[in-house]
C-alpha cells in the first residue's frame, strides 16, 4: 500500500514536471543555470561564490522587508529601528538575520576572494572577472558601511562622521565628496536621507548587473582548474613532448649518418 | 568615384549629424542629475554657504569659567538642509526647525584665570580694553577631535584633552601635543559682551590649517 503511493506520488511529480518542461522550458534552464564542473580538488572551497550570491539575496530580502518600518528622518530612524527589534512580530529575527548574514557576507566574501587569489584564478584569461569581483566587494563594503550608519545610533553616527573625515583627507576632491555624502556642510537631515538613498538604491543597483556579468564570465570560463581544463593542459603537454622527443631523435639519426 | 570609394553606407554628414545629437542627449540625460545630486557640494564648496545660519548663540559668562580646566557648554545652533531651505512656511517658531548641538569647550589660556577677574564683581560691566584683553585670554574650542572627529574630553590628573579613538592629545589651550591629530582643537569665533557674556557663531578656524574645514556636527 504505502509502496504504491510512494510510486503514485512519484510518478505524479514526473508528470508534473515533464509539463511544466514542454511549456517553459524551466528544467532545461534550471539545470543550465545551477550545474558547473568543478575540480575534486578544493571542493568545499568551490561553494563560496554560491555562499556569497545567497547571502547577497538574504540581504535583499531581509531589507525590503526592514523597509515596511524603518523611518529615514533623523528623529525617527532609532525609534523605528527599536520598534523592530522590540514591537513588531519576528522583528527581531528578520533584522537579526540581515544584521548577521551582512557580517557573515563580508567574513564569506573575503574568503572567497583569498581562494580565488590563492588558486590562481584570477590569471587568464579570468582577468576581468576578478576586476568584477573587485568592484563587488568594494560595493558590499560600502553597503556594511551605510547600513552600520542608517541606524543613526552613537555607534552608527560617529563611524559615519569618522569616514566623513578620512573621505575629507581625499586630494582634490575630498571637500566635494564630504559635502556630497553630508548633503552639506553639517551631518543631518539629509545626511540620513542621503545614506538611505546610497544603501537601498544606489548601491544594490549597481551590485546586482554586476553580480549578473560575474556570473556569465564564470560560466563563459569556467570555473579555473577544471578537469577539462587540467586535460587540454596535459594533452598538449603530451603533444610537445612528443615532438620534442621526435625532432631529437630525428637530429640524432643525422648525426649518425654523419648528416647526409 | 567618390561614390565608388564610399564603402560605409553612413555619409560623413550624417556621421557628425549622429555624433553631435548623441553627444547633446547624453548631455541632457546626465549632466542635471550630476548637478542634483551634487547640489549641496556646490553650494558649500563652490559658493561657500553652510547649513548654518551665521547667527550668535549665547554660550555662556567668563565668570562660569574656572581657572586650570575646561568646561563644557552644550550650544543649539538653527541647521537649514534640505528639509528646511527657507521655503515659505516652513520655518515656523519651535516647529520644523533643524537644530544641532554642539559641545564646546571653554578654557582660560593656559589654565590661569585673568587678574582682572580676581574678586571682581559680576554687577561691573567690562570696559572694552577689559573685554579686548579677556578675549586674548579665552579659548573657545570644539570638542571634536581633528583627526577622526571623536568627542574629545579633560583629564584632570593629566591635565590634557585626550581622544578616546586613537589617543590624540592637547593641551588646555587645544594645541596638539600628541598622537594622530594634524592640528589643534577648531577655535570658534566668539566676542564677550560687557555684562560678561560669551556668544559664539558656528564659524570654526584653526591657525595651522586655515584653508581646512571642520566638516562636524
Amino acid at each position: 500500500m504505502i509502496a504504491r503511493t510512494k510510486a503514485r506520488t512519484r510518478q505524479w511529480g514526473r508528470d508534473l514536471a515533464d509539463w511544466m518542461e514542454e511549456r517553459t522550458g524551466l528544467l532545461s534552464i534550471a539545470e543550465k543555470l545551477l550545474y558547473e564542473p568543478t575540480p575534486k580538488r578544493g571542493k568545499w572551497l568551490y561553494t563560496l561564490g554560491s555562499a556569497t550570491l545567497f547571502l547577497i539575496t538574504l540581504q535583499f530580502l531581509t531589507g525590503i522587508l526592514l523597509l515596511f518600518y524603518y523611518v529615514p528622518s533623523t528623529d525617527e530612524a532609532w525609534d523605528s529601528i527599536y520598534y523592530i527589534m522590540n514591537e513588531a512580530y519576528f522583528g527581531q529575527y528578520i533584522r537579526g538575520i540581515h544584521f548577521w548574514s551582512a557580517n557573515v557576507l563580508l567574513l564569506v566574501i573575503g574568503l572567497h576572494m583569498v581562494t580565488t587569489f590563492l588558486s590562481g584564478s584570477y590569471k587568464p584569461p579570468r582577468e576581468m572577472n576578478w576586476v568584477v569581483g573587485v568592484f563587488l566587494i568594494l560595493i558590499v563594503t560600502i553597503l556594511a558601511f551605510t547600513g552600520y550608519a542608517l541606524r543613526w545610533d552613537m555607534e552608527g553616527f560617529y563611524a559615519w562622521e569618522v569616514g566623513m573625515k578620512i573621505a575629507s583627507y581625499m586630494p582634490l576632491i575630498g571637500d566635494w565628496m564630504v559635502t556630497f555624502l553630508l548633503g552639506g556642510d553639517t551631518a543631518g537631515p539629509a545626511t540620513l536621507s542621503r545614506v538611505f538613498a546610497i544603501h537601498v538604491w544606489l548601491l544594490p543597483a549597481a551590485l546586482a548587473p554586476l553580480i549578473g556579468l560575474h556570473l556569465y564570465l564564470l560560466r563563459k570560463h569556467g570555473e579555473f582548474g577544471a578537469a577539462f581544463e587540467y586535460s587540454e593542459r596535459l594533452a598538449k603537454l603530451r603533444r610537445r613532448r612528443q615532438m620534442r622527443e621526435y625532432l631529437e631523435e630525428e637530429e640524432d639519426e643525422k648525426r649518425a649518418t654523419g648528416g647526409e | 568615384m567618390a561614390d565608388e570609394l564610399q564603402k560605409d553606407p553612413m555619409s560623413r554628414g550624417q556621421f557628425l549629424y549622429l555624433g553631435a545629437v548623441g553627444t547633446g542627449m547624453g548631455i541632457v540625460l546626465t549632466v542635471p542629475p550630476v548637478i542634483y545630486v551634487l547640489d549641496p557640494a556646490i553650494k558649500s564648496v563652490l559658493q561657500g554657504r553652510s547649513d548654518v545660519p551665521s547667527e550668535w548663540k549665547e554660550l555662556g559668562s567668563v565668570y562660569e569659567i574656572p581657572a586650570e580646566e575646561p568646561t563644557v557648554h552644550l550650544v543649539e545652533f538653527a541647521q537649514r538642509q534640505t528639509f528646511d531651505a527657507g521655503q515659505p512656511g516652513a520655518v515656523r517658531e519651535g516647529d520644523n526647525v533643524g537644530t544641532i548641538t554642539n559641545a564646546v569647550l571653554v578654557s582660560w589660556k593656559d589654565g590661569r584665570l585673568p587678574s582682572l577677574l580676581e574678586g571682581r564683581s559680576e554687577e561691573e560691566p567690562l570696559s572694552s580694553a577689559e573685554i579686548e584683553e579677556l578675549t586674548r585670554e579665552l579659548n573657545v574650542m570644539n570638542n571634536a577631535c581633528t583627526h577622526m572627529g571623536c568627542p574629545v574630553r579633560w583629564r584632570a590628573e593629566e591635565k590634557e584633552i585626550l581622544c578616546p579613538c586613537h589617543g590624540g592629545i592637547y593641551d588646555i589651550n587645544g594645541m596638539h601635543t600628541g598622537g594622530p591629530p594634524p592640528h589643534g582643537l577648531w577655535n570658534y569665533t566668539f566676542e564677550i559682551r560687557e555684562d560678561g557674556a560669551i556668544r559664539v557663531k558656528h564659524d570654526m578656524h584653526v591657525k595651522e590649517a586655515p584653508r581646512e574645514k571642520p566638516y562636524i556636527v
